[in-house]
């Protein structure tokens, strides 16, 4: 996995993604992803988010087309064992959309340290980065407590810290926003800017357009179909109250002023003229 | 079920960790081998899952309640062996995190519960299964009929190891140091409190779980369709030591010794001498055991501990055999790259 | 059974269970006397113990384990009410109950008589005696094991003394999941209790337990899968590995001297 042959952290052609069952979850999927990108992954219930975030965690593999990540096909070959497993699940963490099952360890302080201990480095180091994960979210002081204790916002803070542990190249985020109070939310908005650099890449899906427009360069829209129907420049679609309407990424609601019914779309930006 | 600390006395007590021993470490590797790196969060999830099953206080017609256990269950979804370690994992828990059921007596329970229990039970339940369709209502009976016997297996055991204590470990003056109760009566008890009681709510909470997992879940099932045969003879093997074993006191009720193990004393009796050849061979082997007693304990106990050593023995001797059978067996099909096997 | 009793029956037991295990992590994390030492020195020592309580025949042994065991709770910041109330929940009433018949049955010399028939034996009275203080004394020093160990630690000492590893993989992620299934459990069996007017049969409650027994295997099967991706996610290649933190104090060695001390007199009196 050589990132100096080409610019692409992701490259994925024609990806199709069905499971055991035969139900289809992903169609078609064409996009490349380059360092500094910050994606948002939008789209309503059902349309296969999840799906290709593990798909580009190395966590389950395309039913046909390929995908490429750094350059190299992902295949459950390659990440099966090995030093090119290590490395790739070093240089791209996932953080599960659903903290119970991220946090797997009896206490915080094993959890963060879980994925640095994978890596082989020294005591000391690990000890730091643990350490230095839980500071940057300012939650040194639940080291000691087990996953059962912690609030909602506490869990999604460690899960958080644990990935951020190692340090990654790529961050993919499963709707890292939701459940989160709006002082919570703003924070982790700020952590991610901050954290974002040239030589990073940040894929995260949500269904909050809010979120959308305070952090991502680029959104990649999804359909009902389970393929991609828009891929671009955030502004160009935010303002498309049809094309928001038409994919289910706002809900129409309407009320009424004496016999005239106003119908319009939930959207911030919307002034209401009667 | 769970016997706690003191019921059972350290000889006893480490005796069961010793007959228990060589279950779990052929239950870790088989799991091993079938789920690979899978291992931890399957086995952990269905242990707490089995936490659960085992906390939930059942409703019986009439109006009494029990606990169920799950062995067989967990055994018809994942395989004996996976009963095996997930039910001893949650009886570590339960007698650690809960003191229920006691730490020296882990062993005894873990024999009862995680072993015999569930591999009864299973074994019962591919019998009366047979070849019939995932969905049918055969294969259901066989699932509540196969927890019912296992869980009845595992409560005559228990009965039998608390029953054993007042005739083995007594005091001078005849009191009981440990469980109070003889054979005569443990057995007797723990036989109708579960076969009235704890055994119809064992059969009912498998026969609801395998009703709904047939419904909804049925690939779940057939996995087990997939097991190599030899888990089948094992599975004979076992279930018919076991019976063997409770069937030995019977033999007691048998008038005389069996056929043609007449010591010399009863050949003189019955011959009117001792053929010499007999008279000096059996001095040369003085068994451990003599007339299948333990002195100072009563016929019935001393009986049923020999055979039960003897099952274990004898069990552990052919499971040796089929090994090295079967790693011959494989030496010949084995290429050359499959060098040293993996645990 | 009426509908009232099954919902709280088993919310009652599930409750319980849920508040144990906040209870021992609060404990465990007290600066008391045993919390201070480390968790191999206790593994060893506590259930050392449990085996002497197994190896007495006597009354005197049994009592100073008890007496021992309630001192060194109170040490450890474990509140006498607190301590005791467990003991009496756990076992002794169901140990009560075995114990009661033998008085009565158990055959040799009369303790109790009653128009001239024996009705209590000296060797019933002990025998019942001896079970009680037993399991009392055992039970008394398993809890005194986990409300000063934290699980993490407790695994850790375990791991120590070379119990295999995947073994303890999996009672570690157990443990953390068992929290989240009684949970999950409970709230439906609440849910349900609020939404109630009336009774059901036995059967609808039978039937309505079998569909909550499949709600929580579906969503332990749920968490095994995804566990195993989040596992993997971070580098999981069948070996969990752990930073060891236990290190031998000098009050670890006085414990251990103490403990050693006390177990040889104790076996001492008891083989006298």
């Amino acid at each position: 996995m050589n990132s100096a042959n080409n610019s692409f952290i992701y490259e994925a052609r024609d990806l199709d993604y069905h499971y055991p069952g035969g139900i289809v979850a992903l169609k078609q999927i064409c996009f490349n992803i380059k360092e500094g990108e910050l994606v948002a992954l939008v789209g309503a219930n059902g349309c296969g988010k999840s799906t290709l975030l593990k798909l580009l965690d190395g966590l389950l593999f395309p039913s046909s087309g390929e995908l490429l990540a750094f350059g190299a096909k992902l295949s459950e070959k390659v990440l099966e064992t090995g030093n090119l497993a290590a490395e790739f699940r070093r240089r791209v963490g996932l953080v599960f959309q659903d903290p119970d099952v991220q946090l797997f360890s009896p206490t915080v302080w094993d959890e963060v340290t879980f994925g640095p201990l994978q890596l082989g480095i020294s005591r000391d180091e690990i000890v730091s980065r643990a350490n230095e994960s839980l500071e940057l979210l300012n939650i040194t002081e639940l080291k000691e407590r087990p996953p059962y204790l912690l609030s909602g916002g506490e869990k999604k803070k460690v899960s958080l810290a644990c990935v951020l542990s190692m340090r990654p190249q790529v961050l993919l985020l499963d709707e890292p926003t939701t459940g989160l109070d709006p002082w919570s939310q703003g924070n982790l908005i700020d952590f991610l800017l901050q954290w974002a650099g040239k030589d990073k890449a940040l894929v995260f899906s949500t269904q909050d357009l809010d979120v959308v427009e305070e952090v991502a360069t680029r959104i990649i829209v999804m359909g009902a179909g389970h393929d991609i129907v828009a891929d671009g420049r955030p502004d160009h679609f935010l303002s498309d109250s049809d094309f928001l309407l038409r994919h289910n990424l706002v809900h129409e609601h309407s009320h009424r002023h004496k016999e005239l019914v106003h119908r319009h779309p939930h959207l911030h930006e919307h002034r209401h003229e009667h | 079920m769970h016997i706690p600390d003191g019921y059972l006395s350290p000889a006893t007590c480490g005796t069961m960790y010793v007959v228990t021993a060589p279950f779990w470490v052929i239950a870790v590797k088989r799991v091993r081998k079938i789920l690979n790196h899978r291992t931890v969060p399957a086995l952990a999830l269905l242990a707490a899952f089995t936490f659960i099953l085992m906390m939930f206080n059942v409703p019986l017609p009439g109006g009494t309640t029990g606990h169920a256990v799950g062995g067989t269950m967990v055994a018809i979804v994942l395989g004996p062996w996976a009963a095996v370690l997930s039910v001893s994992v949650v009886l570590a828990i339960q007698a650690i995190l809960f003191g229920d059921g006691g730490l020296t007596t882990l062993g005894a329970n873990c024999f009862n519960m995680a072993v015999v229990l569930p591999m009864v039970g299973y074994y019962i339940y591919k019998v009366i299964s047979g070849n019939s369709e995932i969905d049918s209502k055969r294969r259901l009976v066989g699932a509540a009929v196969g927890s019912y016997f296992g869980l009845l297996a595992g409560a005559l055991l228990t009965g039998l190891e608390l029953g054993i204590q007042p005739l083995l470990f007594h005091a001078a003056d005849g009191t009981p140091l440990y469980a109070p109760y003889a054979l005569n009566i443990a057995i007797p008890v723990m036989a109708i409190g579960h076969l009235a009681i704890a055994g119809p709510v064992e059969a009912i909470v498998t026969g609801l779980v395998f009703l709904y997992l047939q419904r909804s879940h049925s690939t779940l099932l057939s996995r087990q369709a997939v097991q190599r045969s030899e888990g089948k003879l094992w599975l004979i093997w076992s279930g018919a030591l076991v019976l063997l074993a409770f069937a030995t006191p019977l033999g007691l009720l048998a008038a005389g010794t069996a056929w043609a193990e007449w010591g010399a004393e009863e050949l003189q009796e019955l011959l009117g001498y001792i053929p010499r050849g007999l008279q000096s061979m059996s001095d040369i082997w003085h068994a451990p055991l003599p007339d299948y007693t333990i002195p100072g304990t009563g016929d019935v106990a001393g009986y049923i501990i020999s055979a039960v050593i003897g099952i274990i023995a004898v069990g552990f001797l052919l499971w040796l055999l089929g090994r090295w059978i079967s790693r011959k067996g494989s030496v010949k099909q084995g290429s050359s790259t499959s060098g040293v096997s993996k645990a | 059974m009426r509908e009232g009793d099954f919902l709280t029956r088993n919310i009652a037991g599930f409750t319980l269970a849920l508040e144990h295990i906040v209870l021992t992590e609060d404990l465990s994390h007290a600066a008391g006397l045993l919390q201070g030492l480390d968790a191999r020195v206790k593994v060893l020592t506590l259930p050392l113990f449990i085996v002497i309580v197994g190896l007495a025949r006597d009354f005197p042994v049994l009592i100073a384990v008890f007496i021992m065991a309630l001192a060194l709770a109170l040490l450890s910041k474990v509140p006498a009410a607190v301590f005791l109330k467990r003991l009496l929940i756990f076992i002794p009433i169901f140990t009560a109950v075995i114990a009661i018949p033998a008085l009565f049955i158990t055959p040799g010399d009369p303790l109790v008589t009653a128009s001239g028939r024996t009705v209590i034996t000296v060797q019933g009275a002990r025998s019942a005696g001896l079970l009680v203080m037993r399991v009392v004394d055992s039970l008394s020093l398993g809890l005194l094991l986990i409300f000063t160990t934290p699980w993490n630690k407790l695994l850790a000492a375990l791991r120590w003394f070379h119990l295999p590893s995947i073994v303890i993989d999996i009672l570690g992620m157990t443990y953390r999941y068992i929290f989240l299934l009684l949970h999950t459990a409970n709230s439906m069996f609440l849910s349900r209790q609020s939404r109630t007017v009336g009774r059901f049969t036995g059967a609808e409650n039978r039937r309505w337990l079998g569909r909550a027994v499949a709600t929580v295997m579906v969503k332990s099967q749920y968490l095994s899968e995804e566990v195993y991706l989040a596992m993997l996610s971070r580098g999981y290649q069948g070996e969990i590995y752990t930073l060891s933190s236990l290190a031998l104090r000098r009050r670890d060695f006085i414990w251990i001297a103490f403990a050693l001390a006390a177990a040889a007199f104790m076996i001492w009196s008891i083989y006298q």
